[in-house]
C-alpha cells in the first residue's frame, strides 16, 4: 500500500500543485498467504482510477474522509487524486486550464512515472459533488481514454446549479475574516457566462456531441442520496443521458450530501467498476 | 526543526489550503554542540515569525525545496510560514480567491491559534521573491500594524515598467489568469485597490507607521528598473526602503544567497521571545 504525495509544476496551471497517488502493494495480510502478493513481473501495471474532490475541497478530501485507500488495495486499483480549486473541472474564463490539465497533463505525468495501464478498458474517472460533474466531463471530453465514471451526488445538471446561484438559493459559506458570504464557484470566473446551455460545459450538449461524432461513450454509474439537494436533478440528469442512448446504473440511497454516504457509495462504485482484482498486462 | 505541512479549509479562498510552517525545535547541531541553544518549548515563550512568499509559477514549497530556508530559519530561531498564492499577486482578486485578505488577516489570526507564533508587532516580519516581493509590500502597506519588517527579493514592485523586460513572462502566464486578478485590462487599475504605489500613499497620507522596507535585487535582473522606479517613487513620499543591489540575476542562487543577508537584518532575538 503505497501513498505517494507528489508535488511537481504543472504548465496547465502555471503553478506547482499536489497530486495524492495511491498505488497498491503487497500488504502483510497477503504476505501471510502463499502467493497471496503476486504483484510484479515485467510489464505489469494496475488498473486506474482518476478520483475527483468537490467543490471546497483539494486533493487531500478523499484520502482524509473516506477509507479509500483500503477499498482501492482490496481490488489493487490505482489511485490518482489531483486538485482542481472550485473551477467546475473547466479552462476556466478566467484563471487556470483545469479541464487541460486534468484531461492532458495529468494522465501523460502518471502514465510515464507510475505503474498504471494506458488502455481505455483499464481507466477510470469519478468523483462527488462538483467532482461527479467533473469526472463525466473529463470522460466526455476523451471517452477514447476513460471507459467508466462514476459520480456520487454530483452536479450533473450544471445548468440548475447555476440557477440556484443567481436565485440566492444556495447555502453559502462565511468568510469570517471579510463578513461576507461566498459560493465555491464564479460563474463568471468558470465559464464566462451563468449561461452554457447547448456549450460543452453543458454535460447533455457534450455527450450528445460526442455521439453525434460516433465517438465511444462511456459507461455512467449515478449514486445519490434521497436526502441530498441534488437529488431531483440526477433523476433528471439519468433520463437525459439515458436518452442519448448511455449505458447508466443508477442507484439511490438514503443519505444526504455528505461523507458518509460516498464512504459508503465509493465502495459499490468501485464494485461496479469491472475491476480485475489483480495487475494487468500491456 | 519541525517541518509542518498544513491542509485546511480556507475561508478567504472558500478551497482547501495548504501551508508549510517552519518551526524550529532541537537540532542535532544544538543536541551535540550547543548547551547554549534557544529555550525551545519555555512555557508563555513564542517563536518570532516570518511571512514567506513564492513567485509567479510557485508554489508554498519552493522556499524549502530550492533554497535553504528551514535551515537558516533554524539558525536564527525563526519561525517561517510558506503559502500558496497561486499566480495571485497577492491581491484580492476579481475574478478568484481572496488572497490579500488570506496571507494578512486569516493566516495570522489562525496560525497563532495553532502554534506558538508571536503575535506582537515587532516579532512578525514578511518576505517574499518576485511576485512574493510585491506581494511582501502589497502584504506590508495593507496591514502595516501587522508587521515589523518588510522585505522585498527581486520584487515585482512596478507591472508597467516590467511588462517589457520578460517576453516569456508576458507570453506564458495567460492573459485571462492576469485578468482573473486585476480585471478585464489584466493590470492593476491607477489608484485602484491593486496598485502598490496608490496603497503606499495612503499609508503616508493616513500618517501610518510603516514597517522598516528593505528592498534586494540583482544587478542583471529584469525587474531592476521597475524596482529602482518604484524605490524612487517611495522617496518623494518621504518613504526610506534600504536598497541593496549584488551582482546577480533573477534566480534561486540569488534568492538563497540573499534570504541570509534580509534575516541578518531583521531584528531577530535569535532565541524564544
Amino acid at each position: 500500500m503505497a501513498f505517494i504525495q507528489t508535488h511537481f509544476f504543472s504548465t496547465s496551471l502555471c503553478f506547482g500543485t499536489d497530486l495524492n497517488v495511491f498505488i497498491p502493494t503487497p500488504n502483510v495480510d497477503e504476505l501471510m498467504v502463499p502467493g497471496g502478493a503476486d504483484y510484479y513481473h515485467p510489464g505489469a501495471k494496475f488498473q486506474v482510477l482518476y478520483l475527483l474532490h468537490g467543490g471546497y475541497g483539494d486533493y487531500t478530501d478523499w484520502m482524509r474522509l473516506t477509507s479509500i485507500e483500503r477499498y482501492a488495495q482490496a481490488h489493487k486499483l490505482a489511485v490518482i487524486m489531483p486538485s482542481a480549486s472550485n473551477s467546475f473541472y473547466q479552462n476556466m474564463h478566467y484563471g487556470s486550464d483545469y479541464l487541460t490539465y486534468v484531461t492532458q497533463e495529468l494522465p501523460e505525468l502518471c502514465q510515464s512515472l507510475f505503474p498504471i495501464s494506458c488502455k481505455r478498458e483499464n481507466t477510470f474517472v469519478g468523483g462527488l459533488s462538483m467532482g461527479g460533474y467533473g469526472a463525466v466531463k473529463v470522460a466526455l471530453t476523451k471517452p477514447e481514454s476513460f471507459s467508466h465514471v462514476f459520480s456520487l451526488s454530483g452536479a450533473l445538471d450544471v445548468m440548475s446549479t447555476l440557477e440556484s446561484v443567481s436565485d440566492g438559493n444556495r447555502m453559502t459559506p462565511l468568510n469570517p475574516y471579510t463578513g461576507e458570504h461566498t459560493f465555491a464557484m464564479d460563474p463568471v470566473a468558470v465559464f464566462g457566462t451563468t449561461d452554457v446551455r447547448g456549450t460543452d460545459a453543458d454535460l447533455f450538449a457534450l455527450a450528445e456531441k460526442v455521439k453525434q461524432e460516433g465517438r465511444p461513450l462511456p459507461r455512467l454509474f449515478q449514486s445519490v442520496g434521497t436526502e441530498d439537494f441534488l437529488w431531483a436533478s440526477n433523476q433528471g440528469a439519468r433520463e437525459k443521458f439515458r436518452a442519448l442512448g448511455m449505458d447508466v446504473t443508477y442507484e439511490e440511497h438514503p443519505g444526504a450530501h455528505e461523507w458518509n454516504y460516498w464512504d459508503t457509495n465509493v465502495q459499490r462504485a468501485l464494485n461496479w467498476l469491472p475491476l480485475t482484482g489483480s495487475t494487468v498486462e500491456e | 526543526m519541525a517541518h509542518l505541512d498544513c491542509s485546511f479549509y480556507s475561508p478567504s479562498l472558500r478551497k482547501n489550503a495548504k501551508v508549510i510552517v517552519f518551526l524550529p525545535t532541537m537540532s542535532a547541531d544544538d543536541y551535540l554542540f550547543n548547551d547554549d541553544h534557544p529555550r525551545y518549548f519555555a512555557k508563555g515563550a513564542k517563536y518570532q515569525t516570518l511571512y514567506l512568499l513564492h513567485g509567479s509559477y510557485g508554489d508554498c514549497m519552493d522556499w524549502s525545496l530550492f533554497a535553504n530556508a528551514e535551515r537558516y530559519a533554524q539558525e536564527h530561531c525563526l519561525a517561517v510560514v510558506m503559502p500558496s498564492a497561486e499566480n495571485s499577486s497577492y491581491v484580492d482578486m476579481q475574478y478568484g480567491e481572496d488572497y490579500l485578505t488570506y496571507i494578512t488577516r486569516e493566516l495570522p489570526a489562525f496560525l497563532s491559534t495553532l502554534f506558538p507564533l508571536s503575535e506582537k508587532r515587532e516579532d512578525t516580519f514578511i518576505a517574499g521573491l518576485s511576485m512574493g516581493g510585491g506581494g511582501t509590500f502589497r502584504a506590508a502597506f495593507a496591514r502595516p500594524e501587522l508587521y515589523g519588517a518588510a522585505a522585498s527579493l527581486s520584487g515585482g514592485l512596478d507591472k508597467a515598467l516590467s511588462k517589457t523586460s520578460s517576453e516569456a513572462h508576458s507570453v506564458k502566464m495567460p492573459k485571462n489568469y492576469r485578468q482573473a486578478c486585476f480585471g478585464d485590462s489584466a493590470v492593476p487599475t491607477p489608484g485602484g485597490k491593486d496598485d502598490l504605489r496608490a496603497a503606499l500613499k495612503a499609508c503616508v497620507d493616513e500618517g501610518k507607521t510603516l514597517p522598516r522596507l528593505y528592498h534586494v535585487i540583482g544587478e542583471d535582473d529584469f525587474l531592476r528598473e521597475g524596482g529602482e522606479a518604484f524605490l524612487a517613487y517611495a522617496k518623494s513620499l518621504g518613504v526610506e526602503i534600504e536598497y541593496k543591489l549584488h551582482p546577480g540575476v533573477h534566480n534561486w542562487d540569488f534568492w538563497d544567497t540573499y534570504l541570509k543577508e534580509v534575516l541578518e537584518w531583521l531584528p531577530l532575538a535569535n532565541d524564544m521571545v
